[in-house]
């Protein structure tokens, strides 16, 4: 066997045969180089420190939440403020119908989406009546008043120790064993999210998605039905998110609006977005990653300080790299949804 | 000559401010009208309310014999209304040739059209206005007259009948201004549209426009051959003010 490394490939020789891989760095675009990563990186932790997949199944969630959410920031032309209102009503439909109907994880499945569309539809009309900062303070407010629902009717939601006894997603004896499942299924919902959002944002749809963004007087005055956008991509959205709510309940069997709806959980799907980069989908990934394993270092080195250090460490970040991680490498691009096609004369 | 826009008596009042009040006017196909008057005179009220970015108080807007008072903007915009801003508004974070995509994929219905076919028409009216070798630079670094230029084309890829021009003169030097009404009168002759062209400089519309619709305090002082129109004495008086 014989590598040799020449300027632009790697080239192998075994026996008679030869085989040679690009190291261009437009070779290294390649997003199933990444894809095949992301999937690498549970199978490694499982067998090297499996406790650590449970930051892997954060990251990848954390990555899921975001990129509906540069979707709905996208479509509607605003920053949503209150994702996690949707996991909210995507956990607790899912956590009801187990716990009182009886329902299996693959028929929640069905539920928990179709609650987060019925109420993003609901709330949509809000990204057409509100804009800017009263539209984040409206969305913002959300969250918090279902999180007062889930107190006042305690009965049904449990609001001060959560739903308990939902069926578990994965179920296989070993506890490590559904650690790596749950892994590999949280990847999937974010990378199936990530295909979906970027298939939208290459296609022609985003064009009027980015003109909207941009200015929504002059959108509607070309022939862009800017209302019709903003619902169906704050609809679809807010479905996409509630189903990551789906899984938080079955992962965990457990599922208290405590833990996801106040703003601390809202902070962190925020800060994913921006260190990512502001509306960068592939950012979300680097930055959920980033987060999770950010927050997981900063408990266990600092322990009861690392709720004070986390947002500090976070706003430095902020502050040194305005577009975030990924906004590093995109700099010299327009903005990734928008497809840059050069016209030969 | 067919009638292509008709207005009706059409009201507009802001709180205590009567911005428009009672305007008919009325434009054939292939004309160009102008409609000028003093600054604050409610040209650019009159026009927001024909395309629809502001309501209608009162009165009526037909356009091709249908009435469309009551129709949101992008409707106006299918029927083949279109316009350019006072101050150019182009789409910031968008490429110049994506910016005319928008309009070409949404402008009139037309179906079957592929990104691929709005990408290819974007392309010849960037060339139209002369933005085709700026058609991968990024609207906001576009100079004024390049915007002017770019609005023009994306209002022109919606195919219209009949086009708004807002104050094109505005800001441009001598030579950028004589360019910009030639490419007006370029893409008159050359698409068949109809212009309602918006101006405050008198010498402008002298030369271009067929018919002057002159409004002064929200109100339809004079219509009638430039000529005439500037030989009135209200317009002299709106104008001048009084001796």
């Amino acid at each position: 066997m014989e590598l040799e490394v020449k300027r632009d490939r790697l080239v192998f020789r075994v026996g008679g045969g030869k085989w040679e891989w690009g190291i261009e760095p437009r070779y290294w675009r390649n997003p199933l180089i990444y894809v095949g990563i992301l999937i690498v990186v549970p199978v490694v932790v499982y067998f090297v420190y499996p406790p650590l997949l449970s930051t892997v199944i954060d990251a990848n969630l954390l990555a899921a939440i975001a990129i509906p959410l540069a979707l709905m920031t996208i479509g509607t032309g605003r920053m949503n403020f209150g994702p996690q209102f949707y996991i909210g009503i995507g956990g607790y439909a899912a956590a009801l119908l187990s716990i009182h109907f009886g329902l299996n994880p693959g028929l929640t499945l069905l539920a928990a989406p179709l609650a987060g569309l019925l109420f993003g539809f609901i709330m949509s009309p809000l990204s057409i009546i509100a804009g800017g900062l009263y539209y984040s303070l409206l969305t913002l407010l959300f969250p918090l008043l279902f999180l007062e629902v889930t107190f006042i009717f305690s009965d049904l939601f449990k609001g001060d120790t959560g739903l308990s006894g939902i069926a578990p997603l994965v179920s296989v004896g070993s506890f490590r064993l559904n650690l790596l499942i749950y892994a590999f299924i949280s990847l999937a919902i974010m990378l199936i999210y990530l295909f979906i959002v970027d298939k939208v944002l290459r296609s022609r749809y985003a064009v009027q998605m980015a003109a909207i963004n941009d200015d929504e007087e002059v959108a509607n005055s070309i022939g862009v039905n800017v209302n019709k956008v903003k619902v169906i991509s704050f609809t679809v959205a807010a479905g996409m998110i509630s189903v990551i709510g789906w899984f938080y309940a079955h992962y965990y069997g457990a599922f208290s609006g405590q833990t996801y709806l106040p703003l601390s959980f809202m902070l962190k799907v925020f800060m994913v977005t921006m260190i990512g980069g502001r509306m960068q989908i592939y950012g979300c990934i680097v930055g959920g990653y980033f987060i999770a394993f950010l927050e997981m270092i900063l408990i266990r080195t600092t322990g009861d300080m690392s709720p004070v250090l986390f947002p500090v460490i976070l706003l430095i970040l902020l502050l040194v790299l305005p577009e975030g991680l990924f906004g590093l490498y995109r700099k010299r691009h327009y903005r990734e949804y928008l497809p840059t096609l050069h016209v030969r004369r | 000559m067919v009638e292509i826009l008709k207005v009706t008596n059409v009201s507009k009042h802001f709180g205590g401010l009567t911005a428009v009040n009672g305007v008919s006017l009325s434009i054939n196909e292939g004309e160009t009208v102008g409609l000028m008057g003093p600054n604050g005179a409610g040209k650019t009220t009159l026009v927001n309310m024909i395309c629809g970015s502001l309501s209608v108080d009162s009165g009526k807007v037909e356009f091709m014999g249908k009435d469309i008072t009551r129709l949101p903007p992008w409707k106006r915009c299918k029927l083949g209304i279109c316009r350019t801003y006072q101050i150019p508004r182009p789409f910031p974070e968008l490429t110049t040739l994506a910016s005319v995509v928008v309009s070409a994929l949404y402008g009139k219905d037309r179906p079957n059209r592929s990104f691929e076919d709005a990408m290819t028409e974007a392309t010849h009216y960037l060339e139209f206005v002369g933005l085709f070798s700026k058609r991968n630079v990024l609207a906001r670094d576009l100079t004024l007259f390049e915007m002017r230029g770019l609005e023009l084309a994306r209002a022109l890829a919606t195919e219209p009948k009949l086009i708004f021009v807002d104050e094109v003169m505005a800001g441009l030097n001598p030579v950028e201004a004589e360019k910009a009404v030639r490419l007006i009168e370029r893409a008159k002759d050359q698409f068949g549209v109809t212009v309602l062209w918006i101006e405050h400089v008198m010498a402008v519309l002298m030369k271009a426009a067929e018919r002057v619709i002159v409004l002064h305090y929200g109100e339809k002082i004079a219509e009638g051959r430039p000529q005439e129109v500037a030989n009135n004495p209200m317009v002299i008086e709106s104008y001048l003010g009084k001796s």
